[in-house]
């Protein structure tokens, strides 16, 4: 046994492995400029801005580099602004444990961009900004564990859509920052130092695909 | 035989194609072999095939995973034995028609009953739906008090004739949008399944379909820029492309081998293929122009693949503008192919190096989604559903002019590693977007939805699944 693993101890709660689909909602609020997406930025519910920075990730889970969330994508496509389009994309939507947080620093890039380029609000985007929404289904799957050797054959079978629901959105659940398969590693299996490795894995330099390799990788290390 | 086809093809082509692709000079002069005006299609294209049966959904396993097919049996789990209608207005026909052949039978193995139904009408209500679906697009029209009955009295012939006991009635595109007028209590639930493009409507029309619009539960659009302000829900269903179909199931390397000898393309150079309408929309002209201009620096050939020349006066026209343009180039092959070739549409897509979408203007583009689907390196023009599919740079490439179309195709062949990988990234889009299996999801959700199963909250509100 590794000296990662030295806490470990037998979990007394299951982990169940669920899922979760999205059904995509046509928004009322379009933005055919900048100054027209802040404004949208700021009235849009939750839902549209969790479709467009979580649900997008999972989307588009196959891309290793380049694609962060639909609003910095949208800024470089159809406005042109790569200065925007960076600093959107750099926003890591695990920083953030409510959508609120995650709109207000949304929202200040735009007003702070807009600020200093106060000639790039006016001028009409390529194609207009639709804001849509998720309709989240939670869906149980046949996988749960009572052991991390039984955690770890499950997580190399899952769906993509599993690894995403308890990777990226548990935080908005625990409101936490970390996600379930750290939480429980740590918590009923007392392998905390995997659970920190998984914490680390950067989502936006990895396909969905390679985040799972890397967590399985992470757990099978520290059974050894 | 043609000349070409008598090349050595001790170089298999991928291996070919990637060596010429690092080439940057200027290539070697081909010879030229004068083009037939039109070359004589083979003869087993001339006759419709049977249709093979549709498959079942088990056989999608292979390319989804046994998960997500898991995934739909359990979505549909809540749902069983409860009934579904379809309507819409044609059997045969059609990308609607085309979807719902497949649908249709997967939703029943899910043990969700559903039956499709096609309204009947004159001739007098299909010109007046016709003038519908253009107007919708935004063509010139006058609405008249006799369209507008003839719209209504075929409607009401056919409400009468056909029952709606089901659960969930879906109603397709606009001509049996007045069917709505049979729904009489809250327990079943409609939705206007729209599958073109309404972001133009001519407001007359619109303003005549929209109170019927509006009664339904809920509307889906198959692209964010084509929906309407409506005051009911609407739902964002992509088109999608069935994999197990002729037009996008795996194909042996020899049935390709074979295609591609009978129309005279040669795999062991690179191949650079539209498919679509001879349809000035789809730019088929500009794509010549494009290839002309990248073949000063990289050997290609161009195959337009297409139909619509012999059933359409104004297809005749466009593919004699196209041949115009093509001049006496061998290496452009030109191929009026009917409906019926969706084997040899999918052969040619597979051999292609590079495929190119060159619309104009467009409703989604199914044939980007094919060609992705095919893991090919797809050149499209950024109108309608397009953008939808290819994001710049990651799963294709977005172009708005033909110097633009030309430069890409100049940038694909020589950097192959970088074709390789958006072609490889599009492939995984359209697994995960566009699929027919996805479709069925998206109905499976929107039933689940529509029924009283509320979506769940953002996960900020849930309790922890752990």
């Amino acid at each position: 046994m590794s000296t990662a693993s030295l806490n470990r101890h037998d979990p007394v709660k299951a982990f169940y492995f669920n899922t979760s689909e999205h059904l995509l909602r046509i928004g009322r609020e379009r933005a055919n400029n900048l100054a027209e997406f802040l404004q949208a930025l700021q009235d849009c519910p939750d839902d549209s801005i969790f479709q467009h920075t979580f649900s997008t990730l999972q989307e588009h889970h196959f891309i290793r580099q380049g694609f962060s969330n639909d609003f910095a994508h949208w800024s470089l496509s159809a406005c042109h602004e790569p200065i925007l389009a960076e600093q959107l994309a750099s926003v890591d939507v695990r920083e953030y444990t409510s959508i609120s947080g995650l709109r207000q620093h949304m929202v200040e890039i735009v007003h702070t961009f807009l600020n200093e380029h106060p000639r790039s609000g006016d001028r009409p985007a390529h194609e207009p900004f639709y804001f849509c929404a998720a309709d989240l289904v939670v869906l149980p799957t046949p996988f749960v564990t009572m052991t991390p050797e039984s955690f770890l054959e499950a997580l190399r079978k899952v769906t993509i859509h599993s690894v995403h629901h308890h990777f990226i959105e548990a935080r908005l659940r625990l409101k936490l920052m970390t996600n379930d398969f750290s939480e429980w590693l740590k918590e009923e299996a007392g392998l905390e130092q995997a659970a920190a490795a998984i914490d680390r894995i950067d989502i936006y330099t990895n396909t969905m695909e390679g985040v799972r390799q890397q967590i399985a990788g992470i757990v099978e290390r520290s059974l050894n | 035989m043609n000349p070409i086809n008598n090349r050595a093809t001790a170089v298999q082509g991928e291996e070919f194609r990637a060596a010429v692709a690092n080439e940057v000079a200027p290539p070697q002069p081909i010879p030229a072999t004068p083009r037939p005006a039109s070359r004589p299609l083979p003869k087993y294209v001339t006759t419709p095939p049977s249709p093979p049966p549709p498959p079942h959904l088990d056989d999608y396993a292979a390319i989804i995973g046994a998960q997500q097919v898991a995934t739909l049996r359990y979505l549909a789990e809540e749902l069983r034995g409860r009934h579904v209608k379809m309507v819409n207005s044609t059997a045969v026909g059609g990308g609607v028609a085309e979807m719902l052949n497949r649908l249709v039978p997967l939703l029943s193995e899910l043990e969700v009953p559903t039956q499709w139904d096609v309204i009947t009408g004159g001739n007098d209500f299909f010109e007046v739906t016709k003038a519908f679906h253009n107007a919708l697009h935004g063509a010139p029209y006058e609405l008249t008090k006799s369209a507008r009955d003839i719209f209504l009295m075929y409607n009401e012939q056919n409400l009468h004739r056909m029952k709606f006991g089901e659960e969930f009635v879906v109603i397709h595109d606009p001509q049996p949008a007045a069917l709505i007028r049979a729904k009489k209590d809250h327990a079943s639930k409609w939705i206007w399944r729209c599958h073109i493009d309404l972001s133009n409507p001519h407001p007359d029309v619109w303003q005549f379909l929209r109170p019927f619009i509006e009664q339904y539960d809920a509307a889906i659009f198959s692209s964010q820029s084509f929906a309407r302000q409506l005051s009911i829900p609407q739902y964002l269903f992509y088109p999608c492309i069935d994999p197990l179909s002729e037009k996008n199931k795996e194909l042996t390397d020899s049935f390709v081998q074979q295609i591609c000898d009978d129309f005279g393309i040669d795999r062991t150079r690179p191949i650079v293929t539209q498919v679509s309408r001879f349809d000035r929309l789809k730019d088929p002209v500009g794509v010549v122009q494009a290839y002309k201009l990248a073949k000063k620096y990289v050997d290609c050939q161009l195959v337009l693949a297409g139909g619509g020349a012999t059933d359409d006066p104004e297809g005749a026209v466009v593919l004699q503008e196209v041949k115009e343009a093509a001049g006496d180039d061998p290496d452009i092959i030109i191929l009026d192919l009917p409906p019926w070739c969706a084997l040899e549409i999918n052969a040619i897509q597979r051999a292609s190096t590079i495929i190119i979408q060159k619309s104009l203007r467009e409703g989604f583009g199914l044939t980007v989604t094919e060609a992705l689907w095919k893991g090919k390196p797809t050149i499209a023009g950024a109108v309608g559903g397009i953008p939808n599919q290819i994001v710049h740079k990651l799963t294709g490439v977005l172009v708005h002019s033909v110097e633009g179309c030309a430069f890409q195709i100049r940038y694909l062949l020589t950097h192959p590693e970088f074709a390789r990988r958006i072609g490889a990234a599009g492939r995984e889009h359209v697994k995960e977007n566009f699929l027919m299996t996805t479709n069925v999801k998206r109905w499976l959700l929107l039933f689940r939805i529509l029924s009283g199963k509320k979506p769940v909250p953002l996960p900020s509100e849930t309790a922890a699944s752990v």
